[in-house]
């Protein structure tokens, strides 16, 4: 009678007492077992490719004269954008160089570079694929919410454990914080194309494969350039989280700055990074409304 | 060449439940509010022969434009079969194809122009004129050689390079119709292909169109709006109203015998003059009309029995034409074709005076607008007569007025007079 009473009494005050769903355990079984079985799956087959793609980058940009990137980078903004933005991109490129963090830069944009290298290498063709099945859409879609909506920290010591410290684990990380949009859009941009556009090729006899490459990517072009955009910002936005663990360049100098207290030089870094994200903004707006079928919309 | 058998297509989610009602006879309006479900298309039969224009109209909603994709398949008919039959493989059912077997009759045998143009945005004028051409993997060169001809074509040459929103209604809809030529398919399904064009050119676009009908022998499904383009370029006209083909005939028969109300004020602002024929108009010779005053020569002489006074016309004893003898006159006078006067009375009645000593001569096939013509210069009834130049009838100022106004030839009326003859027809009629 008294355990009954007991009981009652504990249902009222703490319920949630009279069960532990040990999830903690669960997690950490669950990712040691991860770890150990597939470490070496993922540090000899994982890590080669991308710190391959990422050097290559980096010898690439670093090799390029300061005076030639310069104006490398004017060409491309002007015309991918317009004068203003090549001007503007030019100034930024040279403050950051005179502000001294020229080579942290190279860096993060060959970081940045091999993220979203990979970011479209995978996210395009799981976009098309989402955009063509209902139902493999509603498998990804949760995936990507959680993607997105995980805090970076949550699986940055799980990527630690996987590839070790350094670049890698970082771009990881960067990989998959920054994917989903570059998916979500690209399907979106593909749902959206106007069935008479479609009609017209089924009507010529067109093949899926051609309707495909033929009518709907090339007009969901702005589209999924707006999700290259998104992806590369968000890329962006983990600079600083991926020097936590490892990654150089300017996250680096952000974060070094922190941990000594030095504010000047964690500013330096904050700054370097705005001026980068305002560049890399403007240049790939532009290249995507410039394509013939963006030009149309507009003039609708 | 394309037949097609009740074609029935019901826009909802259960197309097929509603067939039994259709069969009840519920129109459309009561089917869309009892059950939500949307006849676009009910029991379509009608048969095109190769090199055919063959032209549907109705009013806006009228189902249209989903009968016609029905027939390549861009909408799947709720029920029906369709043929296509090109004379090399033998009759195909079109609805029976699957996936691959549609894609190939698309590719080579039916083109489409669209109601709105369907243009694709991203590709420069030219490149969406290849498209098909580019489907069809042909030869890039070659392609592009065919392209810009077919550009020239319909107009655009110098616009290869331009892109679709660079253009105006009226040169995006020509693009359409280029891109549709392009293929060379044997069908096309043109969906109000000239609905934006200014008059000029649109003329122009409808001698281009029976010129590649003619030449290459297409078959073509035209919808349009413009009665007197159907009358022009169709041999068959199809009138759609609520979903239902009400009346298929040549552009004659629908003009002079509307079968519903519907039809009949379709056609009230038609412009006859171009459609009617000498023989649809033409007072017949037979022994209602004509009376008989003279056969004491070698040829019988008669008279129009309201006009006794008037003309006399001589025939032979095979009803061969022989002389034509205008009031106030004692002698046959010249007889000439219609096709013939044209040119004589540029140098001969130039002066634009009408000749009481010349009668026109015409065939039944004349059409109404012709024998005007000939009228301008002639005040003599014109006769209308066979091959072998036997007397059908003849044509006076109160044919003219009643084709014009009326749209109607005396066939109808002698019948509607309750005369009980039939109205003569060929060498047959022996008055
Ligand atoms: N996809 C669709 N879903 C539902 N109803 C449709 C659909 N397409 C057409 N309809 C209906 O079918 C009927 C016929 O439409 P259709 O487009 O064939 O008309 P139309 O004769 O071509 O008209 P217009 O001259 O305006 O082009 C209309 O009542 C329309 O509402
Ligand atoms: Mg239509």
């Amino acid at each position: 009678m008294s355990e009954l009473l007991e009981f009652l009494r504990q249902l009222f005050t703490d319920p949630f007492g009279l069960l532990d769903i040990p999830v903690r355990e669960w997690v950490t079984d669950a990712v040691n077992w991860i770890v150990r079985t597939f470490r070496d799956f993922f540090r000899s087959y994982v890590s080669p490719p991308v710190r391959g793609v990422m050097e290559l980058f980096q010898w690439a940009l670093s090799s390029v004269p300061p005076l030639v990137f310069l104006a490398l980078a004017y060409v491309i903004a002007w015309r991918a954008a317009s004068w203003r933005v090549a001007a503007f991109t030019v100034i930024a490129f040279t403050f950051i160089g005179f502000m001294g963090v020229w080579d942290q830069m190279i860096i993060t944009l060959s970081l940045i570079a091999t993220a979203v290298f990979f970011c479209i290498l995978i996210g395009l063709p799981i976009g098309i694929l989402c955009s063509r099945s209902d139902w493999f859409y509603t498998v990804v879609r949760p995936v990507l919410d959680i993607m997105q909506t995980t805090p970076p920290f949550v699986y940055l010591i799980p990527a630690v454990m996987l590839f070790s410290i350094g670049n890698v684990p970082g771009l990881i990380a960067t990989i998959i914080f920054a994917m989903p949009p570059m998916i979500r859009l690209t399907n979106l941009g593909i749902r959206q194309v106007e069935t008479q556009y479609i009609e017209a090729a089924v009507a010529f006899g067109s093949t899926p494969r051609e309707i495909l490459w033929k009518v709907q990517v090339p007009l969901a072009l702005p589209t999924i350039m707006a999700g290259i955009n998104q992806t590369i910002m968000l890329s962006l936005s983990m600079v600083v989280i991926a020097a936590i663990i490892g990654a150089g360049g300017l996250g680096l100098e952000v974060y070094a700055g922190l941990e000594r207290l030095n504010i000047g030089q964690a500013f330096v870094g904050g700054i370097a990074i705005v001026l980068l994200a305002m560049v890399l903004d403007r240049v790939t707006q532009g290249l995507g409304e410039k394509g013939p079928a963006s030009r149309a919309k507009r003039s609708e | 060449m394309i037949r097609a058998e009740g074609i029935t297509k019901i826009f909802g989610p259960d197309g097929q439940s509603i067939l039994p009602l259709l069969e009840q006879g519920m129109t459309k309006d009561e089917i869309q509010a009892e059950t939500g479900h949307v006849v676009g298309v009910r029991d379509a039969n009608f048969e095109i022969e190769a090199g055919e224009v063959f032209c549907i109209m109705g009013l806006s909603g009228s189902g249209k434009s989903t009968l016609i994709r029905c027939i390549n398949r861009l909408i799947e008919p709720t029920a029906g079969r369709i043929f296509l039959n090109d004379g090399e493989s033998g009759e195909r059912e079109i609805t029976a194809m699957d996936d691959g077997e549609l894609r190939e009759l698309r590719k080579r045998d039916m083109s489409m122009v669209f109601q709105h143009f369907a243009l694709f945005p991203h590709r420069t004028v030219l490149a969406n004129t290849v498209y098909g051409l580019e489907i069809q993997r042909r030869n890039a060169e070659e392609s592009l050689q065919i392209g810009r001809r077919v550009l020239d074509m319909v107009g655009l040459g110098g616009w290869e390079e331009s892109y679709p929103h660079e253009l105006s209604g009226g040169m995006q809809q020509r693009v359409g119709l280029a891109r549709a030529l392009a293929t060379e398919a044997r069908v096309l399904l043109m969906d109000e292909p000239f609905s934006a064009l200014d008059p000029l050119i649109k003329v122009n676009m409808q001698q281009e169109l029976v010129r590649i009908q003619k030449d290459l022998e297409r078959t073509i499904l035209f919808i349009t709006h413009d009665l007197d383009e159907a009358m022009r370029i169709g041999d068959q006209i199809a009138i759609m109203d609520a979903g239902e083909v009400v009346q298929i005939g040549n552009p004659e028969e629908i003009l002079i015998n509307p079968k519903t109300e519907y039809v009949a004020n379709f056609v009230e602002h038609a412009d006859p003059t171009g459609v009617l024929t000498a023989g649809t108009i033409a007072l017949r010779f037979d022994e209602d009309q004509f009376k008989r005053v003279d056969d004491s020569g070698d040829l019988i002489y008669y008279v129009r029995r309201s006009d006794p006074e008037g003309a006399r016309f001589g025939v032979d004893r095979d009803q061969r034409l022989r002389a034509v003898v205008p009031a106030g006159h004692r002698e046959s006078v010249e007889l000439v074709g219609l096709d013939d006067i044209a040119e004589r009375a540029a140098d001969e009645t130039s002066d634009g005076g009408r000749r009481d000593d010349l009668a026109l001569r015409c065939d039944e096939q004349a059409v109404l607008r012709t024998v005007l013509k000939g009228r301008s210069c002639s005040t003599v009834p014109t006769v209308v007569t066979d091959a072998d130049g036997r007397l059908l009838g003849i044509i006076d100022e109160p044919e003219l007025i009643r084709g014009i106004l009326d749209k109607k030839g005396h066939g109808e009326q002698a019948d509607s007079n309750g005369a009980g003859v039939e109205p003569a027809s060929g060498g047959e009629s022996k008055p």
